[in-house]
C-alpha cells in the first residue's frame, strides 16, 4: 500500500473507532460513573479500608489489625441475633410487599370513579415522613389503648402486645414497612402495566382464555423486568433497614428487632466512639453484609436472565 | 360511574381497537351486575382507608392546641380547628427559607438525575460496550453498602471539594441515583428494538435515537424516576444533618422541622402542621406526574 | 482531565485524615484573639428554652461585639452523631452541648478543650456548680466540660386520682413500700389506670431509674476501682424485686416499652404516679399534679442528676478563650436565675439552689419545681463515667427490662448482666 492509502486506513479506523459501540457506550454512561466513583465507589472502600483496623471515630488514632475484626463476628451474640432478625424480616417483607404491590397495581389500573383519588392514597405513605408514620403506628398497635386491639377484640381475638411483645415486635415492622413501601412499588408495577399491548390481552381474549389465564400469560410475563427490579431492590433495601427501627423500636423489645444496619450504627456511633474503638468492627459488618447482599443479587439477576423476558 | 358498558365483542364485526373502554393491560367485559358499583370499590375503599389513616391522623393534630396533643389514646376530634398553627409555622420559624432550600436543591438533583440517569441507561441497555456488565454491577454494588458506613468519607469528599455548609453539598454527591440507572435500564430493555434498529440503520445517531424515539416511549418511567428521586432528597434528613455545619440560612425543610423536636418536649402541633405543608408539593407533584405514568389508549397506538 | 483532578483531590482528601496522628486535648492558651472573633455553637433549646436561649445570646452579642456568637440547632439525640462527622472532618464547633453521658465517647477528640487550669481561677466559681454536675464533667481527672443543665428524679403523682381513691398524698417518709401500695390501690384494669409508670426501652433511661434504689439500699453499680460489677449484689437484687413485685406481681405498672407515652397518658389521667424529672412538668397542663421526693429505703431517699455540658474545641485564633469567657458569663449565677425563672431548668449554682427568694419566685414559674430545686440536696452520687459505660447501661437495661417483662428472674438477670459488664470492664474501659 502506499503511504497516502495507508494513512487513509488509520483515518477511517479511527473514525470507525469513534463511532464504534465502545466509544459510544462509554460517552454515555461516563458523567454517571465519575459522580458515581467519587461519591460512592471512593467512600466505600475508605470503609473497606476501615474494617481492616481498630478505630474510634472520635479520636483519629488508627491500629491495622488484619482481619481480627471479621473473625470477631463469628463469636459475637449480639451480631448472630442481628444477622437472624435481618434475615426473618427480608424474607416476610420482600414476597408479601411486592404480592400486594401487584394486586394493588393492577387494582388500581383502571378507569372507575375516584380512581384517581385512590391511586393518591396508595402513595400517601411513601410521601409522609418515618417519624409520622412510626409515631401513629405506636399508637395503633398500642397494647393498651391502640385502635387495632380495640377493633380486634371486637370480633373477639385478644390483645396483641404488637411492637411490646418481643414475638410479635418484628412481624409489626413488617406490616408498618409493608405499608409504607407499597405505594412506591406499586407505582413501579403501574407503570410497567402501560407497556403491555393492549392487542396481547385482546387476542387471548377472543381466543377464550379466562382473565387469570390472560394475566398469567400475557401480562406477568410483560412484568418480568419491573418484578426483577423490585425483587433485588426490596432485598437490598429490606436486608438494610434501618429508619423504622430506629424511630420506632430502637431494636427492641430485648433486641428481638435489632437489625444488622441498626446493631452497626450502635457500635460505630453510641459505643465505640472512644477508647473501645468499635468503628472498624462496625465496619467490617457492614462488609459482610454487603457480601451477603452481593451474592444474593447475583443469583437473582442470574435467575432473572433465565426467567425474565425482554421484548428485544 | 358506569365506565364498563361497551357492548361485548362478537365475531362478525371488526373490532374497534381505539374505541374500546378501560385502560391498558384490562379488557373490560360487561357483567351481570350485583352491586350498583364496580366491584373493585370494595377493595379499594377500605385500602384507601388503612393509607390514609397517618395523614388523617397528622391533620387532626396539626389543628390541635398544644395541650390537646398531649393525650394518650390521642384526642381524635379537635373541637375548634387551630388554624393558627399553620401561621405560626411559618411566622415563627424560617419555613419559608427552608422550603425555597429544599426546593432548589430538589429541582437541581431531579433535573440532573433524568439527564445522567436517562444517558447512562440507554448505554447500558443498548449498546455493548467493553466492560458494559462489569460496570453495571459495580455500580450497583454501590447500593448495597448502608449510610452509615460511608457517611463519614463521603463528609470528608465533600470537605475537600469545598462544599461543606452549603446547598451544593446536597446537591453535588446526589446528581446522579444507582437506583435510578438501574430502573431506567430495565425499562428500556422492555422496549422493542425495532424501531431503535431501523432509526440506527437509516444513520441516526445514538443520541438522536434516544432523544426522539426511546424517551417519549419511556414517559412512565420517567415521570416515576422523577416522582421517586424527587421525594428521596425532599425528605433526606440525615445527609443535610452532618454537612451543615453553621449556615442555619442553608437549612432544608426536615432540618428545619427538628428544630420544633426538642429533647423533653416536642410541639407536636407544629410538627403536624409543618410536616402537612412540606408534604403538599410531594402530593401535587405526583397528581401531575400520575397522568403520565397511567397512559390512556389513546397514546398507546405507536407500539411496533 | 477535570474529572481525573477530582479524583486524585478525593483521594489525597481520603488518605490525609486517615494516616495522621492524633493530637492531644490542649489547654486553654493565653492566646487572645487578634480580631473580633465569631464562635459556632451548637444548642438543643427548643420552644421556651429557645426563646430564653437566642434572647441571652443577643444581649451577649449586643455588649460583646469582640465575641460574637453563632447559635445553631442541633436536636440533642443527634448532637453526638453530628460532632462524630463534623470532627473526622476537622470541622468541629467552638462550643457544643452536649449529654453528659456522651462525655467519656468525646474524652479523646482531637481539640477538645482541656478546662482543669481554667476551672481554677476564682471567679469561675467551679466549686459553686452542683457537685453532680461538676462530676460529670470529669473524665479520669480532667475537666472537658461546663455545667449546662442539672436535673433529678422525683415522685409526680395526680392528686385528683389520690383523691378519688382515698389515699394520702405521698410523703417525704414514704418507703417503697409505701409506694407500692398506693400504685396498687390506683390500678384498675377495667379502666386501663396504672398506678405506676417505668421507662421500658431498656436504655439508660431504664436503668437511671433503677440506680436510686440500688444506692438507697446500700448497693452500688461497680466495685471501688470499677473493675467489676458490683450491681447483682443481694442489695441490688431487692432494688430491682421492689420494682418487679409492682409491675409483674401487682400489676400496677404501665410498661411504656416505647419510653415515649407515659407523659401524655398521665396527663390523659390514666396513671398514678411517675418517676421522673422536672423536664415533664409543662407536659401535664391538664393534670392537678404534685410532687414528692423519692421514697426511701431506711430513711435514705437519695436520688440520681443526669447533668448536661457545654465542651469547648480549640480552632486557634484565640477562640477557644473567647468561647470560655462566653461561658463563664453564661453560667453566672444571675444568667442562671434568668433562664431557671424563664425555662424551669434546675439551678446549676448551689448559691442559686440555696437562695430562699429565689426558690419562691422559682415555685412560681412552674408548680413543683422548688421540690425538685430541694431535691437536689438528695444527690449524692453519680454514676461511672467511663468508655465502656455505654455497654454497662445496655447490659443493665436489657436486665432490668426483662426481669419487669416477667421473662427473667431479677438474681438471674443481674447476673448476667453483671457478666457482660465485666466483659466490657475487661476490654477497655
Amino acid at each position: 500500500m502506499s503511504a497516502a492509502t495507508q494513512d487513509l486506513g488509520t483515518v477511517t479506523r479511527f473514525r470507525r473507532f469513534l463511532v464504534s459501540d465502545h466509544v459510544a457506550g462509554w460517552a454515555f454512561i461516563l458523567p454517571s460513573v465519575v459522580l458515581i466513583v467519587i461519591f460512592g465507589i471512593l467512600p466505600i472502600v475508605w470503609g473497606l479500608i476501615l474494617s481492616f483496623q481498630k478505630a474510634g471515630l472520635i479520636s483519629p488514632e488508627r491500629e491495622w489489625v488484619g482481619f481480627e475484626n471479621y473473625a470477631r463476628i463469628a463469636s459475637d451474640p449480639k451480631a448472630r441475633q442481628a444477622a437472624i432478625n435481618t434475615i426473618y424480616y427480608t424474607m416476610l417483607f420482600v414476597p408479601i410487599s411486592i404480592l400486594l404491590a401487584l394486586f394493588v397495581a393492577h387494582a388500581l389500573n383502571r378507569k372507575i370513579a375516584l380512581i384517581r383519588f385512590y391511586r393518591l392514597a396508595v402513595f400517601i405513605p411513601v410521601v409522609t415522613s418515618t417519624i409520622a408514620t412510626g409515631i401513629m403506628f405506636l399508637w395503633l398497635f398500642d397494647k393498651n389503648f391502640g385502635l387495632a386491639n380495640w377493633l380486634l377484640g371486637k370480633i373477639g381475638l385478644g390483645p396483641f402486645g404488637f411492637f411490646e411483645d418481643p414475638n410479635q415486635a418484628m412481624i409489626a415492622l413488617v406490616l408498618m414497612t409493608v405499608w409504607g413501601w407499597l405505594g412506591f412499588d406499586t407505582i413501579i408495577y403501574l407503570a410497567a402495566l402501560q407497556g403491555v399491548p393492549n392487542e396481547l390481552v385482546e387476542a387471548a381474549s377472543i381466543d377464550g382464555a379466562s382473565r387469570w389465564t390472560t394475566f398469567w400469560r400475557v401480562t406477568w410475563p410483560m412484568l418480568g423486568p419491573a418484578t426483577l427490579l423490585l425483587v433485588v431492590w426490596s432485598t437490598i433495601s429490606a436486608l438494610q433497614l434501618f429508619d423504622e427501627v430506629f424511630f420506632v423500636t430502637h431494636g427492641g423489645p430485648l433486641g428481638r428487632t435489632s437489625v444488622v444496619v441498626f446493631y452497626v450504627y450502635r457500635l460505630a456511633f453510641e459505643q465505640g466512639l472512644g477508647s473501645l474503638s468499635l468503628a472498624g468492627y462496625a465496619a467490617a459488618i457492614a462488609y459482610v453484609l454487603f457480601l451477603v447482599i452481593l451474592i444474593l443479587t447475583l443469583a437473582q439477576f442470574w435467575l432473572g436472565r433465565r426467567v425474565v423476558h425482554y421484548s428485544s | 360511574m358506569s365506565s364498563i358498558t361497551a357492548p361485548a365483542p362478537t365475531l362478525d364485526e371488526p373490532i374497534d381497537l381505539t374505541h374500546l373502554e378501560g385502560e391498558t393491560g384490562m379488557v373490560e367485559r360487561p357483567r351481570r351486575r350485583l352491586l350498583p358499583f364496580d366491584p373493585w370499590h370494595l377493595f379499594l375503599a377500605p385500602l384507601a382507608f388503612v393509607m390514609l389513616l397517618p395523614l388523617v391522623w397528622m391533620v387532626v393534630t396539626s389543628l390541635q392546641t398544644k395541650a390537646q396533643t398531649l393525650h394518650f389514646p390521642p384526642i381524635l376530634w379537635p373541637g375548634t380547628p387551630q388554624f393558627v398553627n399553620y401561621l405560626d409555622v411559618i411566622r415563627d420559624s424560617a419555613f419559608g427559607t427552608w422550603f425555597w432550600n429544599t426546593t432548589v436543591v430538589t429541582v437541581l438533583v431531579v433535573a440532573s438525575n433524568l439527564v445522567l440517569c436517562t444517558l447512562a441507561a440507554y448505554g447500558f441497555a443498548r449498546i455493548r460496550f467493553l466492560g458494559r456488565g462489569f460496570i453495571y454491577f459495580v455500580l450497583l454494588a454501590t447500593l448495597m453498602v448502608p449510610l452509615q458506613v460511608v457517611l463519614i468519607p463521603t463528609f470528608l469528599i465533600v470537605k475537600q471539594l469545598g462544599l461543606l455548609d452549603h446547598l451544593g453539598a446536597l446537591v453535588v454527591p446526589n446528581l446522579v441515583n444507582v437506583f435510578g440507572i438501574f430502573m431506567l435500564t430495565q425499562f428500556f430493555r422492555t422496549l422493542p428494538i425495532d424501531l431503535e434498529e431501523a432509526a440506527r440503520i437509516d444513520g441516526a445517531s445514538r443520541l438522536s435515537i434516544l432523544l426522539r424515539i426511546v424517551v417519549p416511549l419511556s414517559l412512565p418511567a420517567l415521570a416515576t424516576l422523577a416522582v421517586i428521586q424527587f421525594l428521596w432528597t425532599w425528605n433526606d434528613f440525615l445527609w443535610p444533618l452532618v454537612t451543615i455545619l453553621t449556615n442555619q440560612d442553608a437549612f432544608t425543610l426536615q432540618l428545619g422541622l427538628a428544630t420544633f423536636q426538642g429533647a423533653h418536649q416536642t410541639q407536636w402541633h407544629l410538627v403536624a402542621a409543618a410536616n402537612i405543608m412540606s408534604m403538599i408539593p410531594l402530593i401535587v407533584l405526583f397528581l401531575l406526574a400520575q397522568r403520565y405514568f397511567v397512559r390512556g389508549i389513546a397514546t398507546q397506538g405507536l407500539k411496533g | 482531565m477535570k474529572a481525573r483532578l477530582l479524583i486524585v483531590l478525593a483521594v489525597i482528601g481520603l488518605l490525609v485524615p486517615a494516616c495522621t496522628g492524633g493530637s492531644d486535648e490542649s489547654s486553654p492558651t493565653d492566646e487572645t484573639a487578634s480580631g473580633p472573633v465569631t464562635l459556632t455553637m451548637w444548642h438543643g433549646y427548643t420552644d421556651a428554652e429557645a426563646d430564653w436561649f437566642n434572647g441571652a445570646i443577643d444581649e451577649w452579642n449586643a455588649q460583646n461585639p469582640d465575641i460574637q456568637i453563632d447559635p445553631l440547632f442541633v436536636n440533642n439525640d443527634k448532637a453526638l452523631q453530628k460532632l462524630t462527622v463534623a470532627l473526622q472532618g476537622g470541622e468541629p464547633p467552638d462550643i457544643t452541648y452536649q449529654f453528659g453521658s456522651s462525655l467519656p465517647q468525646l474524652a479523646g477528640a482531637p481539640g477538645l478543650m482541656d478546662l482543669t487550669a481554667w476551672t481554677q481561677q476564682p471567679d469561675v466559681g467551679w466549686d459553686d456548680f452542683i457537685p453532680g454536675a461538676t462530676q460529670a464533667a470529669t473524665f479520669e481527672g480532667k475537666v472537658i466540660g461546663v455545667p449546662a443543665l442539672i436535673d433529678n428524679l422525683a415522685i409526680v403523682y395526680n392528686k385528683t386520682l389520690f383523691g378519688q381513691a382515698g389515699l394520702d398524698f405521698p410523703s417525704d417518709q414514704w418507703t417503697w413500700d409505701d409506694l407500692r401500695a398506693a400504685a396498687k390501690a390506683l390500678t384498675d384494669p377495667a379502666t386501663k389506670q396504672f398506678g405506676f409508670s417505668y421507662p421500658m426501652d431498656a436504655s439508660e433511661d431504664s436503668v437511671w431509674h433503677y440506680d436510686p434504689l440500688l444506692w438507697q439500699n446500700g448497693g452500688s453499680i461497680l466495685n471501688e476501682d470499677e473493675t467489676q460489677a458490683a450491681f447483682n449484689s443481694p442489695e441490688g437484687v431487692e432494688a430491682l424485686q421492689v420494682l418487679t413485685s409492682m409491675a409483674v406481681d401487682d400489676q400496677s405498672v404501665y410498661l411504656d416499652i416505647q419510653n415515649s407515652n407515659y407523659t401524655d397518658i398521665f396527663n390523659s389521667g390514666k396513671i398514678g404516679m411517675l418517676m421522673t424529672g422536672p423536664w415533664d412538668l409543662p407536659s401535664f397542663p391538664d393534670v392537678d399534679y404534685g410532687v414528692e421526693i423519692l421514697p426511701g429505703f431506711d430513711g435514705d431517699h437519695q436520688s440520681i442528676a443526669g447533668p448536661d455540658v457545654w465542651s469547648v474545641f480549640d480552632n486557634g485564633g484565640g477562640r477557644a478563650q473567647a468561647a470560655l469567657t462566653f461561658l463563664q458569663w453564661l453560667t453566672a449565677p444571675e444568667q442562671v436565675k434568668t433562664e431557671d425563672l424563664a425555662t424551669a431548668h434546675l439551678p446549676i449554682r448551689l448559691s442559686v439552689a440555696q437562695d430562699q427568694s429565689f426558690l419562691d419566685e422559682f415555685a412560681k414559674a412552674l408548680p413543683g419545681v422548688d421540690v425538685f430545686a430541694q431535691n437536689l440536696e438528695n444527690v449524692e452520687q453519680a454514676r461511672p463515667v467511663l468508655a465502656a459505660y455505654p455497654q454497662i447501661s445496655e447490659a443493665m437495661g436489657l436486665a432490668i427490662v426483662s426481669a419487669l417483662l416477667g421473662e427473667k428472674d431479677p438474681q438471674a438477670a443481674l447476673d448476667e448482666a453483671a457478666a457482660q459488664t465485666n466483659d466490657a470492664l475487661a476490654l477497655g474501659g
